[in-house]
């Protein structure tokens, strides 16, 4: 008890006073063209993180162009106008006459025409040849790259498109002219073969990975309508047929720096940040605002369950409909993952891998989004000679046990000892504190929503964790995906 | 409440925020030549050095940072698994586990669970086989129940039956689970393949997990030779001043027990060499690919370590500025990740070679990419650009070693661990700038072989092609049992 009352002092009891994190110097910055910029100074180190992230991912994407915002977070990499190559015009040309071979082979391929499917791609490899004599290969990397730049890399999730990197602190400006200009001036140099490297990627996520394919599998179940059942990363067929004009069109609607929000953490000097995002990111013109997804998912009317055969150990994914991240139950459905989950004295690993030994490891999370209605998900991994069946049955007794009875005072607070205790331990790192903030601006408008996050979680009381498991995680709104060992494998 | 003003406290010390009104500037421009004509300014920054204390023969290094408040506690024991004979491999690999979750004289294992959660204590427990690190982080006000939760935790653990069997049964699961992930499966292979019976090359396996091999003997005599104090090195990062903890740092380590023999010396290995390519059959939409052969360069041997260390930077080390990821992936598409590979030991031979992973109609091609891409490399200087990118890397990304106390200070342990000099990797970035084109050319016509690669790929040779893959040299199939 001594622990929580401790650690509860960190942050004001349920007032109306601010949490420590809210009062973090975070200066914000919104540009005339709709830009927003969170930016936070802290002594250490002389480094920086840079965040950008834009609201565009899965979930705007449509059956046939499935995987296109993943496919662009890679071409965001290959340069512009003046980065990347040697000479724009000749590139653009050849881009040109691709374009026009693409078209024909997806004409080819309409007809069932597969050899003149197979010569039009061999005439798109040779003209990519042609035109790569005027590429810098991966110049844009490699300018950061000489600047002592960590971590440059992107990420897609069904949500957002989201790029960051790491800079010695004398380099910020570097940044700025760079972002500013990829994303006013990008060029989509060597598409066709950067398209073969996603389905490579596809390939090494899903195709060989059982893993993959049972979530693949499992979100197709439960989504039938809204696109949170689409894979991020694009079906196989869609990323054979995605064009260079395709993704193009694509960036001109989502990214514009309206859609966007940089973070910026590390020791900066937020006036000199502010001057330069007016220097160099206010120029970009806006973009339109993007459309809303409408898509909504319609109520479930029973479980469904779907099975995979792979050649493989069994799996188990379970997953319940629940409301968005933004709706009042999110913090209370949190609690409820971490009671069933979160450490060893947690419901399911106690029981599934300590006690009964069904289960050789058991997580549960909500996901795959937060913008929109989601699941309730629990995996786990029989432990032989057990099945799935058996991991099941125990997953549905607790459930039940929590459902009827909520948890104890005990496993409530030793879940808001943990809270307590990450609420200082996240902000250790700048980039994931940038993260953080990007994330909360986007999600809900404002970077303090996110360490207000946690008075939420702690105000959850056991009445409300019962009643939210006898609600939700019930069998009508239930899909579960299994994976079973192929026979003969 | 007085937390509160701390924890306000603390957090206001990341920065003072100035409300003042933005600065309009003049709309830049961008582009190549926009960005080649910044100029930077030179970094004024003096890297934090750790202190280091002598407790009971024990080095001890602690550096403060008042940011929060947090302590975290690092131990570190030189001694593992591969130090000792295959029986004890799955004692010393599960030592760290059951440190961590088999109780202690005192505690069952449920209450150390639960002191751990009740201080929202934070750690982790692991092993790379020659040495078992520790961390454990905790609230500053904290720290005297963390030190003796962690000492008990070390040195009167009670390896719990129970908990015991749990490990050994989710050890099994994952020997059955092995051939699930491609990947793993071909490293651990591979590692076999050229390592033999060395402890690089052992892969757990249900003869292993016999339970005899899981006895408390076995555990017993595990850590009596590892956990003792002359295997010791501490550290300590965050809120704290050496003269409050001093003595509770001394308490901790008078708790560990002297060695009451030294530790043998890791077995030197015997690296395969018999070029070709091995064949591990599965029905696989990507294949993977390793390569590799032995190399006798050693870490000390300046100043060609160096000229090593940027070459593999320059050859596939580097990311998208290496030329295999350039030619595999930018430029043939044909891989989603490729990378090369050049491990330089203290005291044994290392290895050469690359990794990549592509659908199989591709495989042999991507091998040949590869290879081409290497012989290059060993009859050709590499562009003096190349080596600006490599070493420039690394001179302006310095300051990101100490980007954390944590870093810094785990750093120091291990050049404490392996008797290098404490000033290692200022020695390293000022080793790098002198290499030179012809350095790395020596370097790899002296050390690279690719036509005696070791080739191990796992895939669907039907769709791969056995005629293409014998074209890569001998073809070995690998019978490798797995599943249940």
């Amino acid at each position: 008890m001594a622990v929580a009352l401790v650690m509860a002092g960190l942050a004001p009891s349920m007032s109306a006073q601010a949490t420590p994190g809210e009062l973090l110097p975070v200066r914000e910055i919104t540009l005339e063209n709709g830009m927003r910029l969170v930016v936070l100074p802290r002594q250490g180190a002389p480094t920086v993180s840079f965040v950008s992230q834009f609201n565009i991912g899965g979930v705007n994407e449509r059956l046939g162009t499935t995987g296109i915002a993943h496919l662009l977070e890679h071409m965001l990499f290959k340069g512009t106008t003046t980065i990347g190559t040697r000479n724009p015009d000749a590139e653009a040309a050849l881009f040109r006459e691709m374009d026009a071979v693409h078209d024909e082979l997806l004409s080819a391929r309409a007809l069932g025409d597969e050899a003149g499917a197979a010569a039009h791609a061999q005439t798109i490899r040779e003209l990519e040849d042609s035109a790569r004599v005027f590429v810098e290969s991966n110049e844009f990397d490699r300018i950061l790259t000489r600047a002592g730049a960590q971590g440059l890399n992107a990420t897609t999730t069904s949500e957002s498109t989201i790029y960051f990197v790491e800079l010695p602190t004398n380099r910020v400006e570097l940044w700025f002219a760079l972002e500013a200009d990829r994303m006013m001036n990008p060029v989509f140099r060597e598409f066709y073969s950067e398209r073969d490297v996603v389905i490579e990627e596809r390939r090494m996520r899903v195709e060989t990975s059982p893993g993959g394919a049972l979530l693949e599998a499992h979100m197709a179940a439960a989504f039938t309508m809204h696109p949170y059942g689409v894979p991020v990363v694009g079906y196989m067929t869609d990323l054979e047929t995605l064009s260079r004009r395709d993704v193009e069109s694509y960036y001109r609607r989502f990214y514009g720096p309206n859609n966007a929000v940089v973070g910026i953490v590390g020791d900066v000097d937020p006036d000199e940040i502010e001057a330069l995002a007016n220097k160099y990111l206010a120029q970009i013109p806006r973009g339109d605002d993007p459309p809303r997804v409408l898509a909504t998912e319609p109520d479930q009317r029973g479980e469904r369950r779907v099975t995979l055969e792979w050649d493989a150990e069994p799996q188990l994914r379970i997953g319940w409909r629940v409301p968005a991240g933004v709706h009042d139950d999110a913090p209370g459905l949190a609690i409820l993952s971490t009671v069933l989950t979160g450490g060893r004295t947690s419901r399911l690993y106690r029981r599934l891998v300590l006690e009964d030994r069904v289960a050789t490891s058991v997580f549960s999370s909500l996901g795959p989004g937060s913008r929109f209605p989601q699941l309730f998900q629990i995996n786990a991994a029989p432990l032989g000679p057990h099945t799935t069946e058996e991991v099941e049955t125990a997953v549905y007794d607790e459930i039940a046990r929590i459902a009827r009875d909520g948890p104890t005072e005990n496993e409530l607070e030793r879940v808001h000892n943990q809270i307590a205790a990450s609420s200082i331990r996240r902000v250790q790192s700048s980039l994931g504190l940038a993260l953080q903030l990007v994330e909360s601006v986007s999600l809900l408008g404002d970077w303090r929503e996110t360490f207000r996050y946690a008075e939420k979680l702690r105000a959850v009381s056991s009445e409300d964790v019962r009643r939210l498991a006898a609600e939700y995680l019930v069998t009508s709104g239930r899909t579960v995906a299994t994976l079973v060992k192929r026979s003969g494998s | 409440m007085s937390r509160s003003i701390v924890g306000l406290a603390f957090l206001l010390s990341l920065g003072a925020a100035l409300a003042s009104p933005p600065v309009i500037e003049a709309q830049a421009q961008v582009g190549r030549q926009a960005t080649e004509a910044l100029v930077f300014p030179e970094l004024d920054f003096r890297p934090p050095e750790p202190d280091e204390h002598d407790v009971e023969g024990v080095s001890v290094l602690t550096l403060e940072d008042h940011t929060l408040p947090l302590v975290t506690i690092y131990v570190r024991f030189t001694g593992g698994y591969a130090r000792f004979g295959r029986e004890l491999y799955a004692a010393g690999t599960a030592l760290p586990s059951l440190l961590r979750f088999g109780g202690t004289a005192q505690l069952t294992p449920d209450s150390v669970d639960k002191a751990l959660e009740y201080y929202a204590f934070q750690t982790s427990f692991g092993t790379g086989g020659g040495s078992i690190s520790i961390n454990l982080n905790t609230l500053v006000e904290h720290l005297p129940s963390g030190l003796d939760l962690l000492a008990a935790m070390l040195t009167e653990p009670a390896f719990d039956p129970m908990e015991v069997e749990v490990w050994r049964g989710r050890q099994v699961e994952s020997v059955a689970r092995r051939g699930d992930d491609p990947g793993r499966l071909a490293f651990s292979e591979f590692n076999h393949l050229l390592y033999g019976d060395h402890p690089i090359g052992w892969e757990m396996d249900l003869a292993d997990l016999d339970p005899a091999n899981l006895s408390l003997e076995r555990f017993r005599e595990v850590h009596g030779r590892v956990v003792c104090r002359d295997n010791l090195i501490l550290g300590l990062t965050g809120d704290l001043v050496w003269a409050d903890i001093e003595s509770l740092v001394d308490s901790f380590v008078k708790r560990v027990p002297p060695c009451a023999e030294p530790l043998p010396p890791s077995p030197i290995p015997t690296i395969r060499d018999e070029p070709g390519v091995y064949l591990i059959e599965k029905d696989l939409e990507q294949s993977v690919i390793v390569m590799a052969h032995a190399t006798d360069l050693r870490l000390a041997a300046e100043p060609s370590y160096y000229a090593a260390t940027i070459g593999n930077s320059i050859l596939g080390g580097g990311g998208f500025s290496s030329r295999i990821l350039a030619r595999v992936r930018t430029e043939e598409g044909f891989a989603y990740s490729a990378s090369s590979l050049w491990t330089i030991p203290r005291e044994y031979d290392g290895l050469l070679g690359a990794i990549t992973r592509t659908r199989p109609e591709n495989t042999v091609p991507a091998v040949e990419v590869i290879l081409r891409t290497m012989e290059e490399l060993r009859v050709g200087a590499p562009d003096p650009g190349e080596i600006r990118t490599a070493v420039d890397r690394i001179v302006n990304g310095f300051v990101f070693n100490f980007d954390t106390p944590g870093q810094i200070v785990s750093r120091t342990m291990f050049y404490l661990a392996q008797d290098l000099p404490t000033d290692w990797l200022e020695r390293y970035v000022e080793g790098v700038q002198s290499v030179t084109p012809a350095s790395v050319l020596e370097a790899f016509s002296r050390h690279l072989r690719p036509d005696e690669m070791m080739i191990l790929i796992v895939g669907d040779p039907d769709r791969i092609g056995r005629e293409a893959l014998s074209s890569l040299g001998p073809l070995t199939v690998l019978e490798i049992p797995v599943g249940r």
